[in-house]
């Protein structure tokens, strides 16, 4: 009896200091960059001032100075939002479509599109980057937003399409008895019921846009230029400048990481379509 | 009559997305097929017919064999699956440890999951900035304080009398070097480890709630261990995650790019996107002919991947 409630007292203690031990080193990187941000870019590579320094915010004063954060910053906003926007835009009609009036194809296509996340980028680079610069839309936020929207219109689609799945179908015939027409019927009734999923999607696919790092980096220069440019810009400082480059990895991951916080359950329905639950 | 009309245009609100997801695929990809057989590079001075794409440059299979004859080649793929395989199998095995593990209420649990979650929303460049410099430099990183740290202990302790002679056997430690080296895979495994383990938690933490707590209750009756009822309950209810964890990231990490770009520039280990994006310099030929490859490994893992959970998705 005795050993029963040793092992069990190991277990009542073992398992949330386990946890916690395990939390922490995973958030430790996030934590560590955030602590360096606060450092001068002298004390962030001096053993001495690891834990022990003097905080200064002079990196995020300086973020425009050294690193022209606010036009990047901006660039990945804008490309963040349209490209959301434009993605449910074509994706809440087409999820309509199939999850409330299905055809026999309607699982192929499904398939299909999600196979069309599988092409691998860097075989249609070149493509890509001969076509923007012939139609003149190389470095252009319209050229940037588009692509980050076909890259993400996939997953909003199975994403919505399981949400919508959920909507018991006599609801939306009733709208169609009461006469109303089926852009009325996606407007006055489906998205007011399904809010919450698309609330979801569109946080999920916002996240994804922002830290979209393929295309963004390797269809810009200057005009459209996103914070993913910007840190890949910035990827080998040689430890000089570990403080300020802390600083504006911190202020490109930050809203982003909180956002995420706050939509972790629904990512779990989104990212497995549903079939895990 | 009216039925039929009253179904179509409800269909046909699905045309832009698919014509759209059609141009996005067909128009490169066809195009990149028609580089792939033609001679085309950006700058050859002796030859500046080869530098515009014309059908008159045709190559045939040339720049497949170009392709094929390159050391780089099986190499980039090689490193591709190996990339990815290590990622599954440690996302997998630590996502189900860790699942496991906090499944269980207890204090802080909800801290503990936001904690947990966190690395996933990092944006790729960011976390591959992060760890080559902040953590993994030799010298500057804390790998680098760190292990100067312990040599400085140590050097110390050779200056004790009597057991100092003893220390002045023990070797110095060397920092890794991740940056251009053959460990430069080992340092993208890492950083991409930690930012998916996180999701492979979430989705087993999910489905783990769904398990069958009553057949638990009988195991535990029946004087079954923590082992099988791990084994024999919870692992095989974790079939389907599993699965999809696996398919979700091989859609993602087989075109790992930015990583592979920030860690090693290249000299490193490369894998087939950025040997794409190598040759893409300068040879559109032979980057072409290297994406139709990449293409059809993507095939390969997709059509592998979407048969074995095509069913369990559709139910």
């Amino acid at each position: 009896m005795a050993i029963v409630s040793k092992t069990s007292n190991l277990v009542k203690y073992g398992r949330p200091i386990l946890a916690w031990s395990i939390g922490l080193l995973f958030f430790f990187p996030i934590f560590w960059m955030v602590l360096t941000s606060f450092k001068t870019d002298a004390d962030a590579v001096k053993p001495e001032h690891l834990i022990w320094f003097t905080p200064t915010l002079d990196n995020y004063f300086n973020m425009t100075e050294n690193y022209d954060y606010w036009r990047f910053a901006k660039n990945s906003v804008i490309t963040a939002i349209f490209a959301t926007i434009f993605t449910l835009f074509v994706g809440i009609p087409a999820a309509y479509a199939m999850a409330f009036n299905p055809s026999r194809s309607t699982k192929d296509i499904l398939m299909w599109m999600l196979s069309t996340k599988m092409l691998p980028a860097a075989a249609v680079l070149y493509p890509m980057i001969y076509l923007s610069k012939g139609l003149g839309l190389y470095d252009t936020k319209f050229l940037i937003v588009t692509v980050v929207s076909l890259i993400n219109l996939p997953i909003a689609i199975w994403m919505l399409f399981t949400y919508f799945k959920e909507i018991p179908k006599d609801i939306i015939e009733a709208g169609k008895m009461d006469g109303v027409n089926t852009f009325g019927e996606i407007k006055e009734i489906l998205v007011p019921l399904a809010w919450g999923g698309i609330a979801s999607t569109a946080l999920l696919i916002f996240i994804f846009c922002w830290n979209e790092a393929y295309w963004t980096v390797r269809l810009t220069t200057i005009d459209a230029a996103t914070l993913s440019k910007l840190i890949e810009g910035n990827r080998a400082p040689e430890g000089l400048f570990f403080g300020r480059l802390s600083a504006v990895s911190t202020a490109a991951v930050g809203p982003i990481v909180v956002l995420g916080w706050f939509c972790q359950k629904q990512l779990v329905k989104g990212l497995t379509f549903g079939a895990v639950k | 009559m009216f039925k039929m009309s009253n179904r179509r245009l409800p269909r046909l609100l699905q045309t832009p997305a698919v014509i759209l997801l059609l141009i996005w695929m067909l128009v490169p990809l066809g195009m990149t097929l028609y580089f792939s057989f033609i001679r085309y590079v950006l700058n050859n001075l002796r030859r500046p017919e080869w530098t515009s794409p014309s059908i008159e440059n045709w190559r045939g299979w040339g720049n497949y064999q170009f392709v094929f004859n390159n050391k780089d080649f099986f190499l980039a793929i090689q490193n591709s699956l190996f990339i990815v395989g290590s990622i599954l199998v440690l996302t997998v095995v630590f996502g189900i440890f860790i699942a496991v593990l906090i499944n269980k209420t207890f204090r802080g649990q909800g801290v503990v999951r936001v904690l947990l979650i966190s690395p996933f929303f990092v944006m790729p460049a960011v976390n591959a900035v992060l760890w080559i410099n902040m953590i993994l430099d030799p010298v500057l990183g804390l790998q680098g304080l760190a292990i100067s740290g312990v040599n400085n202990f140590i050097e110390g302790l050779r200056t004790v009398p009597v057991l100092g002679p003893f220390f002045s056997l023990w070797p110095e430690f060397e920092p890794i070097s991740f940056r251009s080296t053959q460990s430069s895979a080992y340092a993208v495994i890492m950083m991409v480890t930690w930012q998916w383990t996180p999701f492979a938690v979430l989705i087993f933490m999910t489905s783990l709630q769904s398990e069958d707590q009553q057949q638990k209750e009988a195991a535990v009756l029946d004087g079954a261990s923590n082992w099988s009822q791990f084994r024999f309950l919870t692992l095989p209810h974790l079939g389907r995650p599993i699965s999809i964890v696996v398919m979700i990231q091989a859609i993602f990490h087989l075109s790992l790019y930015a990583e592979i770009e920030i860690v090693s520039r290249g000299n490193g280990n490369k894998n087939l996107p950025y040997l794409i994006g190598e040759f893409a310099n300068n040879n559109i030929g032979a980057a072409s002919a290297t994406g139709i490859f990449a293409v059809i490994l993507a095939n390969i893992v997709a059509i592998f991947l979407l048969r074995l959970i095509g069913k369990t998705l559709m139910e």
